[in-house]
């Protein structure tokens, strides 16, 4: 459904990404690891055009674009059959909890704003804060605004929907509470591609999970092989370092 | 001899002086009017850095701030009806010479009021506009329903500051010979030998309606908190 394929990305003389090709089937979710500076989040920004790749091809069922030559016209068209889920969050700050929900949904796709009201509150229902509805981001915690954002994500129904990092700003009493609601959108069957560190949740809810190191992909196949056998040294030696540095944090 | 100062002579002068401070309010209107269409306008383009028309910009905006009030004042209301006529607008030096004064004003607010709504526009986060662009709007949509609103929040208290600067400023049209509110009462100082109760309802007006538009500007500030 959606393929990338050859993406090339410099910063400056620093290439960050060098020929990555991916795949992802309808309704699949894949997981993405990798040490700090491997490009997963840059890979993530090309494909919603936050960043302009040097190089590559995006395919998402009829719809193809060059990444590097992209007209206004295709970049629009990719993100509005997209959604992307920040680090930061990113709610709009003048917006409440229940017009950041709507407001794709109004100014981008032309939805009435009675109906779009409406769908906004089954989504914040379904990510369990509709009574936060009229609230201002700044008076939410972490992980609610972060549910609000993947709400804000999935009420435009969309085919895929990106996720960097999605947990890493949280404190970790909160991380439990939005990976919840990303298993219900892996559940509802919608397509994800997930930037993480969350080693166990990666594992429990991917379909196919991809190790990428110095801008490239180094290995990939379905969770069970990559953290029970991986062939590669360089995943062996990050996925070990991983788990038990990340045992350390807790403690 | 006369008293210098008569509470008596103060109240005749109040009914004198006070239609003119319309001409004080007219100057205001245009220049923050003019000034924050355009200043907003200016703070846009110079924040996409486009090859030719920044350095222009750029020595405008120096200019405006660089210089004084009052130079700029001179310049306009005398040159720029002729400048108009050199370039072919003849009638221009016929027109209401208010219209220079306006002109004079908002030129220099722009330049102002650019420069506030820029490092405004500059401090909202970037997040902020790749969200709008990930939910799906154009730039302009992304500008005009999320970045913009949030900057106007910033600009707020810069905004009011300049404000109150112009009011204050637009006493100075009386060195061109208009009879605002501060003309009148140099003329009726002039004509009766008695300056000082005019001079004094005129500071006392601009006292009252500073504070008033400081209060306003406070209120506005605490309805646009967005919750924080």
């Amino acid at each position: 459904m959606l393929s990338l394929k050859h993406i090339r990305k410099s910063f400056d003389r620093e290439e960050v990404l060098r020929d990555v090709s991916l795949q992802v089937r309808h309704g699949e979710v894949v997981s993405i690891l990798g040490p700090s500076g491997s490009g997963k989040t840059t890979l993530l920004r090309c494909l919603d055009f936050l960043e302009r790749a040097d190089g590559g091809e995006l395919t998402l069922d009829d719809l193809h674009v060059d990444l590097a030559h992209a007209k206004r016209r295709d970049v629009l068209a990719m993100r509005r059959r997209t959604a992307f889920v920040f680090q930061n969050y990113n709610l709009f700050a003048n917006k409440t909890a229940r017009e950041n929900v709507m407001e794709g949904l109004v100014t981008a796709r032309g939805v009435s704003p009675d109906e779009a009201r409406k769908k906004a509150e089954e989504a914040l229902a379904w990510v369990g804060l509709l009574d936060k509805a009229g609230e201002y981001p700044s008076r939410l915690s972490g992980g609610q605004q972060q549910r609000i954002g993947i709400a804000r994500a999935v009420v435009l129904d969309p085919e895929v929907i990106f996720l960097d990092e999605p947990t890493s700003a949280l404190d970790p009493e909160l991380v439990g509470e939005v990976l919840n609601v990303i298993r219900e959108v892996a559940r509802r069957g919608i397509a994800m591609i997930i930037v993480t560190h969350e080693m166990a949740f990666a594992r429990e809810v991917s379909h196919h999970v991809v190790f990428m190191e110095g801008g490239r992909v180094i290995e990939e196949g379905p969770p069970e092989q990559i953290f029970s056998q991986p062939r590669e040294e360089r995943t062996r030696t990050f996925l070990k370092r991983y788990l038990t540095d990340s045992n350390m944090y807790y403690i | 001899m006369e008293a210098l100062f008569s509470w008596q002579r103060f109240w005749a002068d109040v009914p004198l002086l006070l239609p003119y401070f319309l001409v004080t309010v007219k100057i205001v209107f245009w220049g923050i009017g003019v000034g924050l269409v355009l200043g907003i306008v200016l703070a846009c383009l110079r924040l996409r850095h486009l090859a030719w028309l920044e350095p222009i910009l750029h020595i405008y905006v120096s200019f405006m701030r660089g210089t004084p009030m009052l130079v700029q004042l001179l310049i306009i209301f005398y040159g720029l009806p002729l400048v108009l006529a050199a370039v072919g607008v003849q009638e221009a030096v016929r027109w209401d010479k208010m219209v220079f004064v306006y002109a004079a004003f908002a030129l220099n607010e722009t330049a102002f009021l650019s420069e506030i709504f820029r490092s405004a526009i500059l401090a909202v986060p970037a997040g902020q506009l790749e969200a709008a662009y990930a939910v799906g709007l154009t730039r302009w949509q992304a500008y005009r329903r999320i970045v913009l609103p949030q900057a106007w929040r910033i600009a707020l208290p810069g905004f009011g500051a300049d404000f109150i600067a112009l009011f204050h400023g637009t006493s100075l049209a009386f060195l061109v010979g208009v009879i605002d509110i501060m003309g009148r009462a140099q003329a009726l100082g002039a004509s009766t030998h008695h300056a000082l109760e005019g001079y004094l309802f005129v500071a006392l007006l601009f006292i009252v309606c500073s504070l008033g538009l400081r209060v306003g500007f406070n209120y506005l500030d605490r309805r646009l908190a967005y919750g924080r």
